[in-house]
């Protein structure tokens, strides 16, 4: 048990090595939610949630932190697994006696590392152009609703890695079964409504709405249901069991 | 270590769906030594490693690899064996030495990195981005991580299939120098002169069977095959002044003469009386060339050239 653990530390330190040794891709994992986020964030300064007081940045800034979450855990978690098992790279770490369990924990550490990273740039820079923290007694909200999003989407990129066949696929797969949702979620348009009722009740279904929630509310008290938190344990549960269900060592 | 067996496959059978792929296998291979499984494609070769690495519990049929049973104690198996698979992939960012040392946080008992590198001859790369590399640099570089927890016993499945010469050559030197250092290797080819160059001992693999087993000459003898005596024909013979000797199927053809006999000595023998006979001397030319390997391979894979003239 100590030695999966000690391996999985290792492969957690190997991925975060190799992650930022590729310049490029750690800088657009970055900069793409922190660009929408001073971009859009700029568009709504000085607005108003209607019939509130609260600022639209206020509910704006923890929907990109939500965004960030995605975009490292189950962006970039999916299409990474989805590359390695296509290149064979998981197939050959079966010849060795590497235990799976460190293998993946090490890869899950290294994704939690990496979305830890992102949402604390985003909560930087969201407090610094735009004044937006988080409520006082928001703040144990904020840490678990954060912690309990990257878990979820790492688990849901797991399962959609499962469903990728190629390596070239596997980015596009991964952007285009979440930014629609995450787009009419209201991520990036704290004022967005007017959807279809049918497709706003769709909308809550999925796990995207349900963290931008909790986190907004992290930010400024919101209608908070239960509901939201239930939401996101189920997907998660719902993606790892896919996950054990699906997952291949070899494409 | 209670026997002296590193490999042990006793009537292997392996069935996909309805297909039968292997129809009772069995060989051995002993410590330190290089053992070839040799065969066409399609012969059952890999399915054959597969089951022998543990990837896929046999059908029936028992497997001890390293004493193990290798679909119940893969992991175990794993911290001793080193596996070479066909076309495995490597991370995109890695760097050789960095690849290497990754590896050999994976086993208990890792061996040194400068040893790896000097054992594949990669030591001028070790700071090389791994997409950077050659093919056959990349199958050295598989080598090293094969290698990287000091196994006892290496699996290389088809290590030269697609190389060109010079790969190759540098890959054999890689398998020579894994043999120096004591290590078991069995690997699969479909390559008679890989098979003849680096093996001790060869079983031939054709359509789930082992047609033959032994080292490269006694495969040869087992099948059977007869030993080619040739000289050059000598003039009165091709005129037809002298008879063609007696007890030997003595073969004229042209300027080359030849017999083939499952007993070399004895024919010799009748053959040189016979040309001191018919005072022909020694016979200019003359050549005894036993079985070779590539006439057994051709012969079982069903080539008619086998038993043939091969001129």
């Amino acid at each position: 048990m100590t030695r999966a653990v000690r391996l999985a530390a290792r492969q957690a330190l190997l991925e975060q090595r190799s992650f930022w040794r590729s310049a490029e891709y750690a800088l657009f994992t970055f900069a793409f939610p922190l660009m929408i986020l001073l971009l859009i964030g700029a568009a709504n300064v000085g607005s108003r949630l209607p019939g509130t007081d609260i600022k639209n940045t206020t509910v704006f800034v923890p929907g990109i932190l939500a965004f960030g979450v995605i975009v490292a855990a189950y962006v970039n978690l999916g299409s990474k697994m989805a590359v390695l098992r296509h290149d064979g790279v998981l197939k050959r770490l079966r010849t060795t006696p590497l235990p799976s369990g460190a293998y993946l924990g090490g890869l899950l550490v290294s994704t939690i590392a990496t979305a830890i990273l992102i949402a604390a740039a985003t909560g930087l820079i969201g407090a610094l152009a735009f004044g937006a923290v988080p409520r006082p007694g928001g703040l144990l909200e904020l840490a678990g609703g954060l912690l309990l999003g990257i878990v979820c989407f790492a688990s849901l990129g797991l399962a959609v890695s499962s469903v990728i066949t190629s390596a070239e696929s596997a980015g596009p797969v991964a952007y285009a079964t979440f930014l629609p949702i995450a787009i009419i979620s209201g991520v990036f348009d704290p004022t967005f409504s007017g959807l279809p009722g049918w497709l706003s009740h769709l909308v809550a279904v999925f796990p995207v709405k349900s963290l931008a929630q909790i986190l907004q509310n992290a930010y400024a008290v919101r209608p908070f249901s239960p509901w939201d938190l239930a939401n996101l344990g189920l997907w998660t549960v719902a993606g790892a069991s896919f996950t054990a269900w699906r997952f291949r060592w070899h494409s | 270590m209670t026997d002296q067996l590193a490999v042990q496959v006793r009537d292997l059978r392996m069935k996909f769906g309805s297909t039968q792929v292997l129809h009772g296998v069995s060989f051995e291979v002993r410590y330190g030594e290089v053992f070839c499984l040799l065969g066409p494609n399609g012969a059952g070769k890999t399915t054959t490693l597969e089951i022998l690495e543990g990837f896929r519990p046999p059908t029936g049929g028992t497997v001890r690899v390293l004493g193990l049973d290798p679909a119940a104690h893969a992991a175990r198996l794993r911290e001793r064996a080193g596996m070479v698979l066909q076309e495995c992939g490597f991370p995109r960012q890695a760097r050789v030495g960095e690849l290497i040392d990754m590896w050999r946080s994976y086993y208990p008992k890792p061996r040194p990195l400068g040893d790896l590198l000097a054992v594949v001859e990669l030591d001028e790369v070790r700071n090389t981005q791994v997409r950077k590399l050659s093919g056959g640099q990349r199958r050295r570089l598989d080598f090293a991580l094969a290698l990287a927890g000091d196994p006892d016993l290496v699996f290389l499945d088809e290590p030269t299939t697609g190389f060109d010469p010079e790969a190759r050559r540098r890959c054999w030197a890689a398998i020579e120098n894994l043999r120096k250092l004591g290590k078991t290797i069995v690997l699969t080819t479909h390559y008679l002169d890989e098979a003849e160059r680096l093996a001790d001992r060869i079983a031939i693999l054709r359509a789930g069977r082992i047609e033959l087993a032994g080292t490269t000459q006694e495969v040869a003898a087992l099948a059977g095959l007869a030993t080619r005596i040739s000289f050059s024909t000598p003039s009165a013979l091709r005129r037809g002044q002298v008879p063609l000797p007696q007890g030997i199927d003595l073969a004229v053809r042209g300027p080359e003469s030849v017999c083939h006999t499952g007993n070399p000595g004895m024919t010799m023998r009748l053959l040189l009386d016979w040309a001191s006979e018919h005072s022909l001397g020694d016979l200019y030319g003359l050549a005894v060339t036993a079985p070779s390997l590539e006439d057994t391979y051709l012969q079982l894979t069903g080539s008619d050239q086998a038993n043939g003239d091969h001129t």
